[in-house]
């Protein structure tokens, strides 16, 4: 009987198996071919086999474009973490006009990243930006960020931080969850607020954080629009997206760009296995 | 205990579906489903223009279309982002417009993978528009492999503007507007302004940030990055080297200001606009006249104008950027689609500064009477003016003088460029030799 | 310590605190909202104004031109209302079916569960860019050339991250909640619509607001499958403020921006008080 009721979960997720099979499956059967051909896009593809991916490994662009990726990625997924996770605490507390700072520290999500993008370029200039206008301030001489190689990195990290509020929604939803009498409880046996958080949010925040890790790290490896916009000294702001985007877009040549997005695909895809497989040591569950 | 059972569950689905179908039938209702099969005398017309632009372009094609009669009718497809990937797609999907925009480097490229239809022979035979009616450093840019492959409907030079007021301030004679200067005698002219002061400001001679193009330096010594017979690699000679010297004095001098400096401004042609620097390559379209004329009366300035200094060689030396109208390879050879693509390329000669087309320089002062002052310096470049000759591997080479020479020359004098452009020869060389 | 006294977080805070608080909050709002202060001004400034040194943050006059031009360049009112017309299935069908999948998901244990879930994540991990021909060529042979369809019907077999969202949001459902409604006879259905979707109001609350804003902010999927001008989207309209051979309108850009902005921050302002509304149920878990 009960086995029966389980099964009857296969009928609850069956629309999202028609879509996987009539909206993504196939096309991403003909980007397995793809990545096996020399497709320019706008005339003919010959299939070429393992080239690409052999092709892929010589060249020192991909090498470059992957490992600026890496840094960006392992420093700015916990950095998001914590701020929006800090960012969520505070705009948790019902102080009047709570309301209008949640959708203030929401705003960066709700803008493109074109926009982002254009305003970054103005608040990070060396000059006369904004950032290095407050550093004067402070009798510290700024840094050309975007424009100078060792500090591309850091002004991405600046972008990545002001829009940790992204991840707002999906830690209030789940912040309003944790029962209060926990709280209270805790506030008897004489716990601070730092234990508090510590204790009782964070733990009980788990499998929202285990989201937002698991996201953050697929937005982070396809990280794109401001990069492509802003790009960055000494290629450093070549992400590996804008190095696919330019192969397929600006040089023609899809199927190796194809290739290059299943080897994207299978980092992801090993790294949501490793922390997947962490899950069970830290991630609370009922 | 009450279990979900097929039955159930199908008429959930059931509901779902008849959901979806709804959405699909609204959707289809609003947009007027696919359209049907295509008149034979319609043709598509792919362009960048949007926004004001767009809205004279549309007005030009209603015209054509009005003029052709019935005879064919052009429809417009604006392309406002990212156009050579829709394009491409729309290639691929076999849905290719009649007609599209390419800039001048993607000519050679989308010819030879095949996208374009070959129009050599209605070109030359035409009774409208032949290829000796177009400036030959404009039609050389449709040209590829021997054949032509799109009518070029704008040609934008670079020219030299200059801040008069500035010049009588520091007491620089004015560059001649129809006449040679040479590289030298501009960096003399710009080493008299940099570093000095003018109107609260520091200013430079000239500003250079990756504007103006790679080739206008490498042409200044007489040197060029690929031969006329659009095949041979040639960067890696003497006078290439010379002309990249060039650049490298005006980094190491700080003729321009520093190249992370530049953006602060929004953009490179706002440091003229704002009398940061005396003078400014310039495309011959660039609207300074209107911008200045706009200006509180205390920030206006003279604007004089100067045809670029002449390269080394005495040869052409004003880079002259291009585009063409192109035709998908599905309608080479057919008639009423040439005529279309003549006649629509024919009426933009009124509209963009500067007509390709020789004979046609009165239009400039027709489409933009402000240019007046400029008409010596522009009659002059004119006639010299030339695009680069491109081969498909273009964009791949381009990459390479753009990240790892200029950027890096832009960013320390001290930088070897002779060496990396050895480096970028050995490269694209290499890149020819593997074409298909 | 008297239980009177316990606090329950954001309810009674110290005066101290609570000016620490506002201060903290209001600090880092203006972070946040320097892009929009920026985009507003320049929306507000005269051509000559747009770029100074140093940046100018307020017009010194101001004018509404950059308005009135905006609207007179693309129709951005009707673009609006075609983008909403896109929005609005695609936010009944993404929101619906994704938590109807993620109910299957996150209450059953049907056999190849997990490994459907993990497919699942995998199809977030191929980039966009190269499978997006292939859909295309699709679409366009099944005769739905410039047409909103391929952009909404998808919708409707859910959103893999709206579902993986959800799917860690029931699954923190304590389990008594359906045993009970099984036991009082209830079908898995009516226990979807009965428990999990009110349960879930502020997470769907969420996930419609990212379903608009997707729609909002995305220009790649729709500049693809759009051609004609009566049905152009905002993004869309945004783009065509510049081009390659017309000049960039950067006054009607910002305020054609600041437009496209308003729709948003008014649902934003709207939705957020569900955010945190939420059912109490952390007082039954206890």
């Amino acid at each position: 009987m009960r086995e029966k009721r389980q099964r009857a979960g296969f009928y609850f997720v069956l629309p999202w198996l028609i879509g996987l099979c009539v909206f993504t499956a196939l096309p991403m059967l003909a980007a397995v071919y793809i990545g096996m051909t020399d497709w320019d896009i706008v005339g003919n593809a010959s299939f070429v086999g393992f080239d690409n991916y052999i092709k892929l490994f010589q060249e020192e662009a991909f090498v470059r474009s992957l490992w600026v990726t890496i840094r960006y990625a392992v420093l700015a997924v916990p950095l998001i973490i914590a701020t929006s996770l800090a960012i969520a605490v505070l705009v948790s507390r019902n102080n009047r006009g709570v309301g209008v700072f949640r959708v203030i520290y929401y705003m960066p999500a709700i803008v493109s990243g074109v926009a982002v993008a254009i305003v970054f370029k103005w608040i990070l200039d060396p000059s006369y930006g904004l950032l290095n206008g407050v550093l004067s301030f402070f009798h510290i001489q700024g840094p050309d960020w975007l424009y100078d190689p060792a500090w591309v990195l850091p002004s991405y990290l600046i972008m990545a931080v002001w829009g940790a509020g992204g991840g707002l929604l999906t830690y209030l939803a789940a912040l309003k969850d944790i029962p209060e009498d926990l709280y209270g409880a805790a506030m008897i046996d004489g716990a601070n607020t730092f234990q508090k958080v510590r204790y009782i949010t964070v733990p009980l925040m788990t499998p929202i954080i285990f989201y937002n890790l698991v996201l953050g790290i697929i937005g982070a490896f396809r990280k794109f629009t401001d990069a492509y916009v802003l790009g960055g000294a000494g290629k450093e702001g070549n992400f590996y997206m804008v190095y696919l985007y330019e192969e397929a877009f600006g040089h023609y040549r899809m199927g190796y760009a194809t290739a290059l997005a299943w080897v994207l695909f299978v980092i992801i895809l090993l790294l949501t296995f490793v922390v997947n497989w962490t899950k069970k040591y830290w991630v609370y569950s009922e | 205990m009450r279990k979900i059972t097929g039955k159930r569950m199908s008429a959930i689905m059931r509901r779902l579906v008849s959901l979806g179908l709804a959405a699909v039938l609204f959707a289809t209702l609003l947009t007027g489903c696919g359209k049907g099969s295509k008149d034979k005398n319609t043709f598509t017309f792919a362009t960048w223009a949007a926004g004001t632009e767009l809205q004279e372009f549309q007005a030009i094609i209603d015209k054509v279309n009005e003029e052709a009669n019935g005879e064919f009718k052009i429809e417009v497809l604006s392309i406002p982002s990212d156009y050579y990937v829709k394009i491409s797609t729309k290639i691929a999907a076999k849905t290719c417009p009649d007609f599209f925009w390419l800039t001048q480097e993607l000519i050679s490229k989308y010819a030879q993978m095949g996208a374009l239809a070959d129009l050599t022979e209605q070109f030359q035979n035409s009774e409208n528009l032949t290829p000796d009616m177009y400036y030959e450093g404009v039609i050389s840019s449709a040209r590829y492999a021997g054949s032509y492959w799109g009518l070029p409907w704008i040609a934008n030079p670079i020219i030299v503007y200059y801040n008069k007021d500035m010049f009588d301030e520091f007491n620089v004679p004015y560059p001649a507007a129809d006449d040679d200067w040479t590289w030298e005698e501009f960096l003399d002219i710009c080493r008299e302004f940099s570093g000095k002061e003018y109107r609260g400001n520091k200013v430079y001679g000239t500003v250079i940030d990756g504007w103006p193009n790679i080739e206008t330096f490498i042409w200044a010594g007489g040197g060029d990055i690929i031969a006329p017979d659009g095949e041979t690699i040639i960067l890696n000679s003497p006078e290439a080297k010379k002309g990249m010297g060039y650049l490298q004095t005006i980094v190491s001098e700080g003729l321009s200001p520093r190249y992370a400096e530049v953006a602060s401004l929004g953009d490179n042609n706002v440091w003229y606009e704002k009398q940061r620097v005396a003078m400014y390559f310039g495309g011959m379209q660039d609207n300074f006249e209107k911008k200045v004329a706009e200006m509180d009366e205390s920030e206006r300035f003279e604007i004089g104008y100067a045809p670029m200094p002449v390269c080394d060689d005495g040869g052409a030396w004003s880079f002259d950027w291009t585009a063409s109208t192109v035709m998908a390879k599905s309608l080479e050879g057919d008639e009423l689609a040439y005529k279309a693509l003549e006649a629509v390329t024919q009426a933009f000669f009124e509209w963009k500064i500067a007509p390709p087309v020789k004979g046609s320089l009165e239009n400039v002062v027709k489409i933009n009477p402000q240019k007046e002052a400029a008409m010596d310096t522009i009659a002059y470049t004119m006639d010299y003016a030339r695009s680069a000759y491109y081969i498909p591997e273009w964009s791949d080479i381009n990459d390479k003088l753009w990240y790892n020479l200029y950027v890096s020359l832009l960013n320390d004098a001290e930088f070897d460029y002779e060496g990396k452009m050895d480096e970028i020869q050995t490269y694209s060389e290499g890149l020819v030799k593997d074409r298909k | 310590m008297s239980v009177e006294k316990v606090k329950k977080p954001g309810t009674h805070m110290g005066k101290v605190r609570l000016v620490l608080w506002y201060v903290v909050a209001i600090a880092g709002s203006l972070i946040m909202l320097l892009p929009f202060v920026w985009m507003i001004s320049t929306s507000l400034k005269t051509e000559n104004e747009i770029f100074t040194v140093p940046i100018r943050w307020l017009p010194t006059q101001f004018t509404i031109q950059n308005y009135i031009k905006a609207l007179e360049v693309v129709p951005i009112l009707k673009c609006m209302l075609n983008t909403v017309i896109i929005a609005v299935p695609k936010i009944i069908g993404e929101v619906f079916v994704s938590a109807l999948v993620a109910f299957g998901f996150a209450r059953f244990e049907f056999k190849g569960r997990n490994v459907m879930f993990m497919i699942m994540l995998a199809t977030m991990m191929l980039p966009y860019e190269v499978t997006m021909i292939p859909t295309f060529m699709a679409w366009s042979t099944l005769g739905f050339a410039d047409s909103y369809v391929p952009l909404v019907l998808p919708a409707f077999c859910g959103s893999a991250s709206f579902i993986f969202f959800l799917r860690m949001y029931f699954e923190t459902v304590p389990r008594d909640y359906e045993e009970a409604a099984w036991i009082d006879g209830a079908s898995n259905m009516r226990v979807f619509r009965m428990v999990f979707l009110p349960l879930a109001k502020p997470a769907l609350i969420t996930i419609c607001l990212w379903s608009f804003m997707g729609t909002w902010n995305d220009l790649l999927g729709q500049l693809i499958y759009i051609d004609s001008q009566e049905k152009y989207t905002i993004q869309l309209a945004l783009a065509s403020f510049s081009s390659m051979t017309g000049e960039t309108l950067w006054g009607p850009l910002m305020a054609a921006s600041f437009m496209a902005l308003i729709p948003v921050l008014v649902l934003l302002l709207y939705a957020q008080k569900y955010f945190m509304e939420g059912v109490k149920m952390g007082g039954i878990k206890g």
